[in-house]
């Protein structure tokens, strides 16, 4: 940078003078700066400038905190969205918050309202509403068993990586015994095995590893006649996906990413098929 | 508690111990956004819920990220919120003979104001087009990096940079002709 007769011949050096002053330059672009700053008047007066510039928004402009009414307005709208959300059988919505005045922002009910009627007209059939929300609930279930899987001490209660450490110790816990399969060769390690109460009985849960995601694994056993196809759902930042063979019933939960879930979920299948040929014990 | 209700409220709590700490700062680029305190307060409740659907994307694990994600939301409710026309409107890019500061001080309020450094200051800022004015707040009076700025505004962060720059001269032009 240099400056000659009084006009700066450097362009673009006060964005960099900005970056140094915000500290954003590396280290070895700020000491030159810095250097070339002490030889440059143009660019140390630039510099000075900029510092009392900077001086006169923080005395002169304003940071606002957001009103009591408002807080209270946010904390009101997310209950009720919340509340909307997890209704579990379509109800009256509840009535919008008044607000002060019609805005464009207001609208953001109405589409909510469309939606609730819509599901409403969806969900025609008594039958299918019934068995929907009994999936639903199930659903809730195992969602709600791996998020408290996840504290602290609740993972495993059998922990070991050892499929026939972990097969037999579910003996006389449970009046099935789970397929336990260990996948570690194919990147999910098996880490344990646990009992949890799901659906209103006593299930296996076993749990896989993929890099820092934990994957729970609920099995029990099929009801006669009750077999229904897969199902897949994405929920607070976790995906469930539910399967069925002839013998069980398969829910995982994860917060693994969808691809790598549905491909763990596809091994554990065939793990699962090819168990029933050549059982390992 | 039904287990659905517990895990919504679990998952709830998360959200608002996140993300309920940052309205000031969602407030205030709502504030200087809109120009308006009533759009704001609408940006602001709208961003919110936004936010509480878009939830499960989240990936941050800092309070300084859990800020960014927020304010981006913020920012693009503003952003749509003016393209609906709603909000108002009226951006004045950088145009010196549109907008002079005679032209602003001739305002129909008809109050005579006193003309210190910070009603300077406070009438350039509103001056600038929002996406000038956004990467000043965003800057002095939050804090945040030219990368954080970048991710919230969607630009790169060599746009920050010159954007930041053009702002300060505006801003620094207008504290030197008052």
């Amino acid at each position: 940078m240099t400056s000659e007769g009084g006009r700066v011949t450097h362009p673009g050096f006060e964005a960099q003078v900005d970056a140094l002053l915000d500290g954003e330059l590396t280290a070895d672009d700020a000491r030159e700066l810095e250097a070339h700053i002490t030889q440059c008047p143009e660019c140390a007066r630039f510099r000075e400038d900029r510092l009392a510039l900077r001086t006169a928004i923080t005395a002169g402009v304003p940071a606002y905190r957001s009103p009591d009414a408002l807080r209270e307005r946010v904390r009101t709208a997310l209950a009720e969205a919340a509340s909307a959300e997890a209704r579990p059988m379509p109800r009256p919505m509840p009535r919008p918050m008044p607000r002060p005045r019609g805005s464009a922002l207001g609208a953001l009910w109405r589409p909510m309202a469309l939606a609730a009627s819509l599901a409403i007209v969806a969900v025609g059939s008594w039958n299918l509403s019934l068995r929907q929300a009994q999936s639903d609930r199930l659903a809730d279930a195992v969602l709600a068993s791996h998020i408290r899987s996840l504290m602290p001490g609740h993972l495993t209660d059998v922990p070991s990586s050892d499929q026939h450490t972990v097969k037999p110790w579910f003996n006389g816990k449970l009046d099935f015994s789970p397929p336990v399969h260990d996948l570690a060769s194919r990147g999910y390690p098996l880490l344990g095995g646990r009992l949890d109460y799901v659906n209103g009985r006593s299930v296996a849960v076993l749990v896989y590893g993929r890099r820092q995601h934990l994957i729970n694994v609920f099995v029990w056993p099929a009801m006669r006649g009750q077999g229904d196809g897969p199902d897949l759902r994405d929920r607070q930042g976790y995906h469930l996906r539910h399967w069925s063979t002839p013998d069980y019933t398969y829910w995982a939960a994860s917060d693994l990413n969808p691809t790598e879930l549905q491909d763990f979920v596809r091994l554990l299948q065939q793990s699962d098929s090819d168990g029933s040929v050549a059982s390992p014990r | 508690m039904t287990s659905r209700a517990a895990v919504e409220s679990i998952d709830r709590a998360r959200f608002e111990a996140l993300m309920l700490p940052h309205m000031d700062a969602a407030y205030t680029l709502a504030r200087y956004w809109t120009r308006n305190e009533q759009d704001a307060e609408d940006v602001v409740q709208d961003a919110y819920l936004r936010a509480i659907r878009y939830f499960d994307g989240y990936r941050g694990e800092s309070p300084a990220s859990a800020r960014a994600w927020l304010l981006t939301i913020v920012r693009n409710t503003a952003y749509t919120a003016r393209k609906r026309g709603r909000v108002d409107a009226v951006t004045t890019e950088f145009d010196d003979t549109e907008h002079s500061l005679a032209a602003i001080d001739d305002q129909p309020d008809g109050v005579q104001v006193r003309h210190d450094a910070k009603e300077t200051l406070g009438r350039a800022l509103d001056r600038l087009a929002p996406e000038f004015r956004e990467v000043i707040v965003l800057r002095e009076l939050q804090g945040l990096s030219y990368k954080e700025i970048g991710e919230v505004t969607g630009v790169p962060v060599g746009t920050v940079m010159s954007r930041l720059s053009r702002a300060r001269a505006r801003l620094q032009e207008a504290l030197r002709d008052k």
